[in-house]
């Protein structure tokens, strides 16, 4: 099996183009996924892998282009008949009746049977356990497992069900390393059995771990196909984070001005340890942009509240302007002249069913800009949004339409209107091109740029390394939850970041052995 | 290739491969005559499937619907009882929705209004000796509102501090505020002429104002609609309006750009009972004139069932008022001329209401069809 021949081709995608609200996120993907073999989806978040996971499953329909199964191409409305056609998939939410048992919850996605035959169901799920070395008490309940054993649960779910190709969303994300060596091992199994398994993951170590095939997907579109065996990490690194050159800006550098931004020995806490801030320290100055690489879930997020106030520190000290903020509510951050940009635009920095022109004085409502007394000043309001149209080139057909109606590039410049109108003194911004086009991302990095050459400290956390090392005049690495290296633009390369944001150690600042 | 893997059902079968239907798209933006046409389209369902436990019944269905109308609108006395009908329903109606904008979901308008009307009986029966009735009503009315809002904010404080399920405890305040009445009826605020569980009547001193000479229609009304018109102001122009829907968009960002959302739903909680407390006093001052526990025709719940069907819009809370008041008032004559059940009207307005909610959902998709493959 060397998996070049045409005939082991089971799943295809051919020129796939699925289009959500606002963003592209599937952008013409062709990719093969050949019988028996182990076929990593790699990229950041928001490449685009779980749509393009979703399309596979028949989760979604795509826009453009078809699924083929077998050289065939289908048809799926429903996860229904990804089903039936033998695809599985194990969704980073678990689909689990949480009081019934392990073989209940296997059986009850079986259909057409009026009666279920529990006694032959057991003895089946029995030997598929016994042919992969899957082990899980089948009379359990399904809430009194671990979630890594749930897992397990939804894998014995579509095995069971037959799946020829099995998916398995960020599998990793919910288990301990051993349970990681467990399932990887299982899923080797699995593979030398014949069954296919497409394993998305954002995790380089992983895909060189497992995986026999590799396809890197950044900003919806395939990068590339390889096998695993003919790329080494940097490759993947470099394939992920792009090295769009065509976007470089051509930035020249003021000399920066008084300190801004001074954290020092920031200790966050999350609820589930995860992503939590260990021992942070970073300074960011007036006319400079301090880059914050890393991969997602190291810390960025708690790094981005806390800044912005939606979470206390536990120990350490925040200083703007050499004033402490740890007491400011986020309302009294704003006043001070902190702004951000959220990595989520939707969720956390914009109201969907709000007018654009209603979104773009949120945190300022009570202004004496756009209102007095508690009244509103309907006609600042307009003139602001007037404003922000004609400067931010924002199309949309009014101020007065719903923010829903607009794609992602617009969303985010009602974000960037709204948050630099003030001439913010400190900008924190959280992966602020993600899932834009091409030129939605030009303009925002542009913007950033004008901000800073008008004195703006500027913290930029940010998984793209391109746009990193294009903007920012000293780069920060963050991997689990501490900065393990900084270095300045000059001397920065993306095998350098690269090991860093990889886990690889090096002590900060020293160069990489 | 091993063939121990199990091989799939159904797998290979063609049929699969070239089938149509139809996909359910999401709608970019609803406009606002969709929703008049759901709104509409519910009424219309419920009546009509009506008509058919009404044909069930052996009963003439024009009959039955005309005895229905003419007893809501058909006389100008029987439009003042209609409207009547509908203003306790366009208060408890506007605190229903003015706390589900921000997604708040004070189930407990029923309590709020046997605080307001308490409140209003207290300063009333305090006070009527001694103020006029220019002053005594407007006192009256202030102190339902207040106390409407002193009971919900319970709730609000404690959902804001604790995060305390406010669905929950606003049906335990309901209860509550029963039994704390029941037990004042009894005792100190018991009428000593009469036998029942009930105060005494006020004199005019305490009564609201009729709209109209003759009929039953008082001020109350008026002052409803009026209500209408500023709860629709101040969630359009003021700050805190734009900050009460914000909260029910999107609470994270709302408080990732600086609102207080414990602060908003304390506010918005006791806004909403100062609502709900002012159909209490326009019940107690406008129609009753004294206490007693059958104040209330379940105006508080069915004021969720106002603001729903009104889509959360004051102007919709009117219309659906009104039109509720309407089938009440008309259930009588009917039941009276074709001997239907004036339950009948409770029918109608459940099924309204379920059209009007899976309506309200259906409107924001639109029917696809799907290409075939060949």
């Amino acid at each position: 099996m060397n998996g070049d021949g045409a005939d082991s081709v089971l799943l295809r995608a051919r020129g796939v183009t699925k289009r959500f609200p606002g963003v592209v996120a599937n952008d013409d993907i062709t990719l093969e996924v050949h019988r028996a073999r182990v076929h990593c989806l790699l990229g950041e978040n928001g490449a685009g892998k779980s749509t393009l996971a979703d399309l596979f499953y028949g989760v979604h329909e795509p826009d453009e282009g078809a699924i083929e199964l077998r050289g065939e191409p289908i048809h799926m409305v429903s996860p229904r008949d990804a089903i039936a056609a033998g695809i599985g998939m194990v969704r980073q939410h678990f689909e689990l009746v949480t009081p019934m048992s392990v073989l209940e919850n296997v059986v009850i996605g079986t259909r057409g049977e009026a009666k279920v035959d529990l006694r032959a169901a057991r003895g089946r799920l029995g030997e598929l356990c016994d042919l992969y070395g899957v082990e899980v008490d089948l009379d359990t309940p399904v809430g009194d497992l671990a979630v890594g054993q749930q897992q397990w649960v939804e894998i014995l779910k579509a095995l069971y069900l037959g799946c020829e190709v099995l998916i398995l969303d960020e599998p990793t994300a919910v288990l301990t390393p051993e349970g990681i060596e467990r399932l990887f091992a299982t899923l080797r199994r699995m593979a030398s059995e014949g069954l296919t398994i497409v394993l998305i993951t954002h995790k380089l170590h992983e895909v060189m771990e497992i995986s026999d095939d590799v396809t890197v997907l950044r900003r919806g579109r395939v990068v590339r196909t390889s096998l695993t065996s003919e790329v080494t990490m940097a490759d993947l690194t470099r394939m992920m984070v792009g090295r769009d050159v065509d976007l470089a800006i051509d930035v020249v550098e003021a000399p920066r001005g008084d300190l801004v931004l001074d954290v020092s020995g920031l200790d966050v806490a999350t609820e589930s340890g995860r992503g939590s801030l260990k021992q942070v320290s970073l300074q960011v100055h007036e006319r400079e942009i301090l880059g914050i690489a890393g991969v997602s879930g190291n810390g960025q997020d708690a790094l981005f509240d806390v800044l912005v106030g939606m979470k206390p520190a536990d120990a350490g000290r925040i200083l703007v302007d050499a004033k402490d903020i740890a007491e400011l509510s986020p309302a009294g951050r704003l006043e001070i002249g902190i702004a951000s940009v959220p990595a989520d635009r939707i969720h956390q920095g914009l109201m969907m069913d709000f007018r654009i022109s209603e979104n773009l004085i949120l945190g300022r409502q009570r202004s004496d800009r756009f209102g007095r007394r508690g009244w509103l000043n309907q006609k600042g309001i307009g003139e602001f949004a007037d404003d922000s149209f004609a400067a931010f080139d924002i199309a949309a057909p009014s101020p007065a339409h719903v923010t829903r109606v607009l794609s992602g590039g617009n969303l985010q410049k009602i974000v960037m209107a709204r948050e630099l109108a003030g001439q913010p003194r400190l900008l924190v911004v959280h992966q602020p091109t993600r899932g834009l086009d091409i030129g939605a991302t030009e303009y925002v990095r542009r913007r950033l740029v004008e901000e800073r050459d008008q004195g703006a400290a500027i913290l930029l956390i940010s998984e793209d390394l391109d746009e990193l090392l294009n903007l920012s005049s000293r780069i920060a690495v963050m991997f689990d939850g501490r900065i393990v290296g900084e270095v300045d633009r000059r001397d920065a390369t993306v095998d350098r970041i690269g090991m860093w944001m990889a886990g690889v150690s090096g002590a900060p600042g020293e160069a990489l052995a | 290739m091993n063939t121990d893997v199990p091989t799939t059902p159904g797998a290979s079968s063609g049929s699969l491969l070239r089938r149509t239907g139809w996909r359910l798209e999401r709608r970019l933006e609803v406009k606002p005559w969709h929703e008049v046409v759901t709104l509409v389209g519910a009424f219309i369902v419920g009546l009509a499937i009506c008509s058919i436990l009404i044909a069930a019944s052996d009963k003439s269905v024009v009959d039955s619907y005309r005895a229905l109308f003419d007893g809501a609108f058909g006389s100008r006395r029987a439009v003042y009882e209609t409207l009547v009908q509908a203003t306790p329903l366009i208060f408890t109606g506007l605190a229903a929705a003015f706390a589900f904008r921000a997604r708040v979901w004070n189930i407990g308008g029923e309590g709020q209004f046997f605080a307001g009307a308490m409140g209003a009986f207290f300063v009333s029966d305090l006070w009527h000796a001694h103020l006029p009735r220019g002053v005594m009503v407007p006192v009256l009315f202030i102190a339902a509102a207040a106390a409407g809002a002193l009971w919900a904010s319970i709730a609000g404080l404690l959902k804001a501090r604790y995060d305390t399920n406010e669905i929950i405890t606003t049906v335990m305040l309901n209860f509550i505020i029963l039994l704390i009445l029941s037990y004042l009826l009894g005792d100190l605020w018991r009428s000593p002429d009469t036998f029942y569980f009930q105060t005494v009547t006020l004199p005019e001193s305490a009564h609201l104002p009729l709209m109209i000479d003759g009929s039953r229609l008082h001020w109350g009304f008026g002052i409803a609609v009026a209500v209408a018109v500023v709860v629709h102001v101040v969630l359009r122009r003021t700050a805190l309006g734009y900050e009460v829907r914000g909260v029910g968009i999107n609470r994270t960002a709302g408080s990732y750009k600086g609102i207080s959302v414990p602060r908003v739903t304390v506010l918005v909680m006791a806004i909403s009972g100062a609502l709900a407390g002012l159909a209490g006093a326009a019940e107690f001052s406008g129609i009753h004139h004294r206490l007693q526990l059958d104040i209330s025709n379940n105006f508080g719940f069915v004021g969720i069932i106002i603001a729903l069907i009104g889509r959360l819009h004051p102007a919709g809370v009117v219309v659906s008022a009104i039109a509720f008041g309407a089938l009440v008032n008309g259930a009588v004559t009917m039941q009276i001329q074709t001997g239907i059940p004036a339950a009948l009207v409770d029918v109608i307005q459940g099924l309204s209401l379920i059209f009007v909610l899976t309506g309200a959902v259906a409107v924001r998709y639109r029917l696809q069809r799907t290409r075939s493959d060949e």
